[in-house]
């Protein structure tokens, strides 16, 4: 494909079909992006328009679970800040590694009103049993067994 | 044992390196004896790799906690084969893993150039196989040390066992296949980077690799397929596919490497696009690695993320030194791979290649895109926006339609110039098949734009092999006086090489009908239910009738009895589980599938409560087993195609120049 011979209407086509790939990805972008934030931030913004992801953790002692209906409600922390909290409510199965104290991802909406997140989605992460990071299993290797 | 591991990877190390001094000693001095210890070098290095490797599955098999990679991942109660599949569940033991399929690789390639030490491109091909092993070599001799005992010399009782997810019969192909797939690619493009550097960029190193392309291909199609399979079975959303940053680590490599397997063949028949499979090696094989860093470095979030390490940087900079080796030889070689020839015409078959690649990389680049763009946000604007499903499904889809058209287009439109009578009479049989097969589908009720779509060009793309099929069956029929049922496996016996390709593009096909039936038409339900209720999904009713719970090996199963009506009539009962680990705290809950041709009945039992009171959730999936199948389908017509031809007895010979 050199010294110009190329037909102009393939030109043409492949710019008219990278012009749609760009639209698409900037409009995709704009109607479904999801602000990742931390309870703190959710807390802490002003304005909240957008659907958001929110990462925390379960405060203990606040799990209310409804199995007959489906429903969940509980507590979520800042990672780091614990005294920073917001209610959380959603409908649907609990995931197998939810629990007191394991670390959420919530996807939904916030009512700062009532200063509930109504999570649409609910991850769970597993406290760091499996994280083979070498600083972590050495520390934990110790802990369990070095004495 | 540990020691004997640490230091068959030092020697390994050792060997990778003095190959690549011997190498650049014997191309600068010219001098053969060089070239020959290099060679022996990387042979060497394979030895010490393979040893190592076996050390690792022995220490796996022989429960020695004092390690630190067998202490994580292992443990006494897991049945044998997942101690010895635990070698590549995590990080350390992934990055041995790669670096002894590679150095076996490299074996392979030794020995197929056994005869060609003359070759100037030989010694570079050595080189960039020796370069890679001894970045991999490197990783595992000091940041990544399998073999390394937990400090203080504490020997743990037992080890902390395998995640309850890894588990499953999908870890003993997904990772290994997936790979080879990754691994697989360095030698074509060990060959590129020889060609180049040799000046010899005709379409002889092509033709060489054309083997290692579509089997590597064929190896992370099935890598990619089994994960799905995989997902689908184990982790209970009833799922295959979610645009998980790993799952798309593995899925870009894959649509640039089908990207250059397309015109790696316009290369060859043709002898352009020279500049373009060079770019798409070179990528191809970034990519690769990308992905193997992608999945162990723990940047992004995921449901593979089982470790991170600091090994960022390593792969950053070998991947960066990768571009820029590729991009400096591509541009110093731009004269020599520049061809007079050209695209000539818009309507031709060669611009159906083009459109091919064009869309293949423009998905690769979305998909790219969407995982890196909460990274690029954050730095962008420092605001972590991030995109899923939605956004994949928004972009890729449209995207993936194209492409079926264009894989339909191909075949009806000729090379070079296409006449428009020709392409009337080409054109009549799909077009019609599409026309009256969308319409029957219309009056049965599929609707949405989306679904017919997909179906539409899936019948028209089918009705195009089908025509191909069919003529060539003729003809043959007509000039061997077979009848069409031989004459039609004998066809695609004898020109395996033209329709492996159909074969695998029908395979698509039957791929493309699974997901969008299984997208487009699924249906749930959960309900929580007390023995004796029943809940109902799609045209199936569901009645709990029992609890019961055993134990095997290292885990409680709690099972639950369901009787299946479909449409009344008992069909069966299903039992979904929910299984406690020793080692876990966490259950994972265990699928059971109906599967039929037409659809998959899938339920999982998320929740037991008090009194067998349980939560079941429930799913009709249409169609699903069609992706298995089509998956299946497409990988062989993958490998139809590199089924090497018999030699005759007498064949000649081309003698070397040299």
């Amino acid at each position: 494909m050199t010294k110009g011979k190329v037909n102009i209407r393939t030109i043409v086509a492949v710019l008219a079909l990278l012009g749609g790939v760009a639209y698409l990805i900037v409009s995709s972008i704009s109607e479904t992006g999801v602000y990742y934030r931390t309870v703190s931030e959710v807390l802490a913004s002003p304005t909240l328009d957008r659907a958001l992801r929110v990462s925390g953790k379960v405060v203990e002692g606040t799990v209310n679970v409804n199995q007959e209906r489906l429903f969940l409600a509980f507590e979520v922390s800042d990672l780091e800040d614990r005294t920073k909290t917001l209610k959380a409510i959603y409908s649907g199965v609990v995931p197998d590694a939810f629990k007191e104290d394991a670390e959420v991802i919530l996807e939904g909406s916030y009512d700062r009103a009532s200063n509930t997140f109504n999570a649409v989605t609910l991850l769970a992460k597993c406290p760091s049993k499996y994280v083979a990071d070498a600083s972590q299993t050495e520390a934990s290797a110790e802990k369990e067994h070095g004495r | 044992m540990s020691q004997f591991g640490s230091y068959t990877i030092y020697l390994a190390l050792a060997f990778s390196l003095a190959s690549i001094v011997a190498l650049l000693l014997g191309v600068s001095k010219n001098d053969f004896r060089y070239l020959l210890s290099g060679r022996r070098s990387l042979a060497f290095t394979a030895l010490f790799t393979t040893l190592a490797a076996a050390a690792m599955t022995y220490l796996f098999a022989a429960d020695r906690f004092d390690i630190e990679y067998v202490y994580s991942y292992s443990d006494r109660a897991l049945p044998l084969f997942y101690k010895l599949t635990a070698f590549w569940a995590g990080q350390r033991g992934s990055l041995l893993f790669w670096a002894w399929v590679l150095s076996l690789f490299a074996l392979v390639v030794v020995y197929n150039t056994r005869q060609d030490l003359e070759n100037r491109t030989t010694p570079y091909i050595y080189l960039v196989l020796g370069g890679t092993l001894s970045f991999f070599l490197y990783l595992l001799a000091t940041i990544s040390d399998p073999f390394a005992v937990i400090p203080g010399g504490v020997v743990p009782p037992d080890g902390k066992g395998l995640n309850p997810l890894l588990q499953n019969p999908g870890m003993i192909f997904h990772p290994p296949t997936l790979f080879l797939g990754y691994v697989g690619f360095t030698v074509p493009f060990a060959y590129a980077v020889a060609a180049m550097v040799t000046g010899k960029v005709d379409e002889t190193w092509l033709r060489k690799t054309r083997i290692w392309n579509v089997l590597s291909w064929v190896f992370l199609s099935i890598g990619i397929i089994l994960g799905g399979q995989w997902a689908y079975v184990e982790l209970g959303w009833g799922g295959y596919w979610a645009w998980d940053p790993v799952e798309n680590a593995s899925f870009i490599p894959w649509l640039v490497a089908t990207a250059f397997i397309h015109t790696a063949i316009i290369q060859e028949r043709r002898n352009i696009m020279r500049v373009w499979n060079m770019v798409l090696i070179v990528l191809t094989f970034v990519l690769c690695i990308f992905g193997t860093y992608l999945v162990r470095s723990g940047i992004l979030q995921s449901v593979h993320d089982f470790g991170a390490t600091g090994l960022g940087g390593f792969f950053l900079f070998f991947m960066f030194f990768v571009m820029l080796v590729g991009i400096v030889l591509i541009s110093a070689s731009y004269r020599d791979l520049r061809t007079d020839h050209s695209l000539e015409s818009f309507l031709s078959r060669e611009s159906t290649f083009l459109f091919n690649n064009v869309v293949l990389l423009a998905l690769a680049f979305s998909t790219l895109f969407g995982t890196m763009f909460p990274l690029i946000s954050e730095a962008v604007t420092g605001n972590k926006l991030t995109v899923s499903q939605p956004f994949f499904n928004r972009v890729n889809t449209p995207l993936f339609l194209s492409l079926i058209l264009i894989t339909g287009l191909c075949p009806l439109i000729g090379w070079r110039k296409a006449s428009t009578d020709n392409l009337k009479k080409n054109f009549l049989m799909p077009l019609a098949a599409m026309g009256s097969g969308t319409a029957v589908l219309f009056v049965l009720g599929v609707r949405g734009v989306y679904p017919l779509l997909a179906f539409a060009l899936s019948i028209f793309v089918a009705a195009t092999i089908g025509r191909e099929f069919w003529s060539g069956t003729r003809a043959r029929a007509r000039l061997t006086g077979e009848g069409a049922l031989v004459a039609f496996p004998r066809l695609l016996w004898n020109m395996r090489r033209r329709y492996g390709g159909f074969v695998a593009h029908l395979g698509m096909v039957l791929m493309v009908i699974g997901i969008t039936g299984s997208n487009a038409y699924k249906v749930e339900n959960q309900a929580t239910l007390q023995k004796g209720q029943s809940m109902s999904v799609g045209e199936y009713t569901l009645r709990y009738d029992r609890l019961g719970k055993y134990s095997d090996r290292n885990r409680e199963v709690y099972v639950a009895t369901l009787a299946v009506f479909r449409e009344g009539q008992p069909v069966g009962v299903i039992r979904p589980e929910k299984r406690f680990y020793s080692k876990a705290d966490q259950p994972t809950t265990e699928v059971s599938l109906r599967s039929t041709l037409l659809e998959d009945l899938y339920v999982t039992m998320p929740t037991i409560g008090d009194r067998t009171v349980v939560t079941v959730r429930a799913a009709v999936n249409p169609l699903v087993i069609w992706v298995w199948i089509g998956a299946f389908i497409m990988v062989g017509g993958g490998v139809m195609a590199v089924i090497p031809r018999w030699k005759r007895k007498g064949e000649i010979r081309e003698i070397p120049e040299s």
